[in-house]
């Protein structure tokens, strides 16, 4: 059996420090780090493995990011490798992804693909699920835990206000772990000195045959840095057109109103999803169509 | 000596990646031997308590010629403050030098940020070609026949061996003790620092002391500020930020129930601190201990296979006028790594050949320097230099200066008559002028 795992270099949040006069972070004094959740995703890759499988490493990130990938070989990772190109200015998930996914085939593809469910830094939790829809594997995230049982891969996940859900997905798979499920195991002394100087090996555009072209999407750019400012706070007026008893019931309430939501059960999905698009574009969050 | 697989085997195993460490592993690597460096926190500096003056400009200067131009130092110091408080007064001595050496090549002391300075010194080791090992603890050393082999690394598999281990943990040093070199301390051989940085724009920094560019001050306090702990205070600037702190006597402070950040708050709330300080913002906080007893700490500073240096071997000069200690870390480092290599040359580690670091410190200036401060330290740390001599000369400029109608005394009946109302006996007095002498002057 053959794992892969994906792990981003991070900062340590517990190093930035934001300026106080400026609203920047002091880039000069933050540590980068292997995001947790990716963490636990190896240490859970190590124990998986059996004696004939193997374990390998991934991370697309410049070459600090080398660190990292010596730090999960000296826990026990079978082979690393880095994606990395200088012509790579900033990255969205979805350049991330095509390039891990890109990645994943240099060598054969892996049985099992453990990611983290979030970043800690930019943590918008698309990564498994947009490479697996490169790969066109099945995926699962918020996996709190997971267990393979005759080839199939049994998966609990962690659904809204502490409920669960136990669901089984075929391999190969894509799984995305909750960060903090197990720590990653102590290297011994000799391996970690081992690792230090054992060269990663990088891939560049070029080597995983991507050109920048297939890279190019919309790119968004950043203007300006503000420091946060507080909320101005609305003050509640009932409404003046309502009777006498929807004010009070209004002033009582203090103007929460409970959010309402519909439950889509019928329908094909193709249904269901323009029933969400709908519902979008009702409210405001999408554009009507011209 | 039973001989271990190669990569296992060095020459040199340094502890500690501090000034006193990263000067060794420099020095020996360069001489062409095996060096590993062995460090606890997750990068060299990560577990030290920032924000310095470094006086060891001079010192790095023979390794790394012009290092200042690469290192991230901060300002160099060319105005030097001392000052005497009572609770709401200050008297300071001024110096300023724009004479060579301080304001010009190679300068006599640099603010530096702990963190980004030991890490870069550590990596001037790696690149002359030291093995720096991070997030290793060293519990402890290994012996054979009696002789130290080596260290045990906290981490399966942890043991690793050297020719020399040379001990560079710091104050406190758990391996002097563990070899056997050094008792434990009493509290009032120790003192703790509590330190902060806070953020300050450059410019405000450079009206507020008048600086310009990378000009710098070091402000030492001594007085009421520490109230009755023994201690002082300090107060240098960085290029955008300020290091200031307290230190306070280890066992005064448990006698007099004070708490370290207690004493920080009033000092930043000082008449002559507050102004200084204001508007700025707090970056780090830190505390650290200090060995302040000089050469009644010192350890036996060598054994059969081991050697002890900077802190570790009590090299810090704390001391009144003096806060010293990255130089005398720096300068014992080298001194043990130059043993080093010449035990490496004999291929003899017994602590017959390693006596020779005590030539060797002699030469650095190390030890005859400790010798001479020998009185300082406990002299210093009196309560009546640290608290009372300040406070009254505070109090004296008070009255000299101050114009309420009453007759105007001289200073000396006015001297007189502020010691006949004191605790202190003129010959007592007498007795500490002395001593201040001896231990300053002479
Ligand atoms: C130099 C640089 C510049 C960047 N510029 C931008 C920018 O301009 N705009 C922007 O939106 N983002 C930028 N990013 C961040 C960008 O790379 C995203 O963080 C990344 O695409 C993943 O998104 P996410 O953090 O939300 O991942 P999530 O989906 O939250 O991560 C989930 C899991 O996916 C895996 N994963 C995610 N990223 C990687 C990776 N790089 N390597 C290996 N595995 C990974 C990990 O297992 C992780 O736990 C930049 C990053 C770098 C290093
Ligand atoms: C508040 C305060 C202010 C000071 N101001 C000044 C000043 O302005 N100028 C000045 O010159 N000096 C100053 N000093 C003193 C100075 O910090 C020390 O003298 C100096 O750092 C000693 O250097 P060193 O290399 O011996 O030890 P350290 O700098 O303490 O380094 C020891 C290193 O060993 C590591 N270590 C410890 N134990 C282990 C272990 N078991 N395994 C692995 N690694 C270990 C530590 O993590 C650390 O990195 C100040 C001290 C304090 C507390």
């Amino acid at each position: 059996m053959r794992i892969a795992v994906c792990l981003k270099y991070v900062p340590d949040p517990s190093t930035i420090e934001v300026d106080p006069l400026t609203g920047l972070i002091d880039a000069g004094r933050v540590l980068y780090m292997m995001n947790p959740a990716d963490e636990s995703a190896l240490e859970l890759a190590l124990r998986l493995r059996p004696s004939n499988g193997t374990v390998t490493v991934f991370s697309v990130g410049p070459v600090e990011a080398d660190r990292l990938l010596q730090d999960a070989l000296a826990a026990g990772a079978d082979a690393a490798l880095r994606v990395w190109d200088d012509s790579l200015g900033s990255l969205k998930p979805i350049v991330t992804t095509m390039l891990l996914a890109a990645a994943l085939r240099v060598k054969e593809l892996p049985d099992l693909v453990l990611c983290g469910g979030h970043s800690v830094d930019r943590g918008s939790g698309t990564v498994p699920a947009l490479l697996a829809e490169h790969l066109d594997w099945p995926v699962a995230t918020d996996v709190t835990q997971f267990e393979l049982r005759s080839g199939r891969m049994r998966v609990q996940r962690r659904l809204a206000r502490g409920a669960r859900a136990e669901s089984e997905v075929t391999l190969p798979a894509i799984l995305g772990l909750e960060s903090g499920l197990v720590h990653l195991r102590q290297a011994s002394l000799p391996n970690l000195m081992r690792v230090k100087h054992t060269p990663i090996p990088l891939y560049g555009l070029e080597e995983l045959g991507l050109s920048p072209q297939d890279l190019h999407f919309p790119a968004m750019t950043l203007h300006e840095v503000m420091p946060p400012r507080p909320r101005t706070r609305v003050m509640f007026t009932p409404d003046i057109h309502g009777s006498v008893q929807e004010r009070v019931a209004q002033i009582m309430s203090a103007g929460v109103a409970g959010k309402t939501g519909k439950i889509l059960e019928s329908g094909t999905p193709e249904q269901q999803a323009d029933a969400i698009i709908a519902f979008l574009r009702q409210r405001g969050f999408l554009e009507q169509p011209t | 000596m039973t001989t271990h697989p190669a990569n296992q085997q060095f020459d040199v195993i340094v502890v500690g990646a501090g000034p006193a460490g990263s000067a060794a592993a420099l020095l020996a690597a360069r001489a062409g031997l095996k060096v590993l460096l062995l460090e606890r926190g997750e990068y060299p500096g990560a577990k030290n308590a920032s924000g310095a003056v470094f006086y060891g400009s001079a010192i790095l200067n023979e390794l790394i010629p012009n290092w200042w131009e690469q290192a991230p130092v901060e300002r160099h110091i060319c105005r030097r403050d001392i000052a005497f408080m009572s609770p709401t007064t200050a008297v300071a001595l001024d110096f300023r030098s724009a004479g060579v050496g301080f304001a010009t090549a190679p300068y006599n002391g640099f603010t530096v940020l702990r963190p980004k300075f030991d890490r870069w010194l550590a990596a001037q080791a790696e690149a002359a070609g030291a093995f720096v090992l991070t997030s290793a603890v060293v519990d402890d050393v290994l012996r054979e026949k009696g002789h130290i082999v080596g260290v045990r690394v906290r981490r399966e598999q942890g043991e690793i061996y050297g020719k020399v281990v040379i001990a560079c943990d710091g104050v406190n040093s758990f391996l002097a003790k563990k070899a056997g070199l050094q008792r434990e301390f009493h509290p009032h051989e120790l003192s703790l620092g509590v330190k902060e940085v806070i953020g300050l724009d450059p410019a405000i920094i450079q009206d507020r002391f008048h600086l310009t560019d990378n000009d710098g001050i070091a402000f030492e306090y001594l007085g009421a500020i520490t109230e009755d702990v023994h201690g002082g205070a300090f107060l240098y600037t960085n290029r955008d930020s300020l290091s200031l702190g307290v230190i306070g006597q280890v066992s005064s402070l448990v006698e007099r129930r004070k708490r370290p950040y207690e004493l920080l708050e009033r000092f930043k709330a000082h008449p002559a601190v507050a102004p200084l300080v204001r508007g700025g913002k707090l970056r780090e906080y830190s505390a650290h201990l200090i060995p302040e007893s000089g050469w009644a700490m010192k350890p036996k500073l060598y054994t059969d296979g081991m050697l002890v240096a900077g802190d570790a071997a009590g090299f810090c000069l704390a001391a009144g006028l003096y806060l010293e200690g990255m130089n005398y870390a720096m300068q014992s480092g080298l001194a043990a790594a130059e043993t080093a290599i010449f035990a490496c040359q004999k291929n003899n580690f017994s602590a017959r050949v390693l006596a020779a670091y005590q030539k060797n410190l002699k030469q650095r200036h190390v030890s005859t320097d400790f010798r001479a401060y020998r009185h300082a330290p406990s002299f210093v740390n009196g309560p009546r230099l640290q608290n009372l001599y300040p406070e009254m000369v505070a109090r004296g400029m008070e009255q000299i200066f101050r114009v309420d109608g009453t007759p105007k005394r001289k200073i000396l009946p006015l001297t007189y008559r502020m010691v006949r109302q004191s605790t202190i006996k003129p010959g007592q007095l007498l007795r500490d002028v002395y001593q201040v002498a001896r231990a300053y002057l002479w």
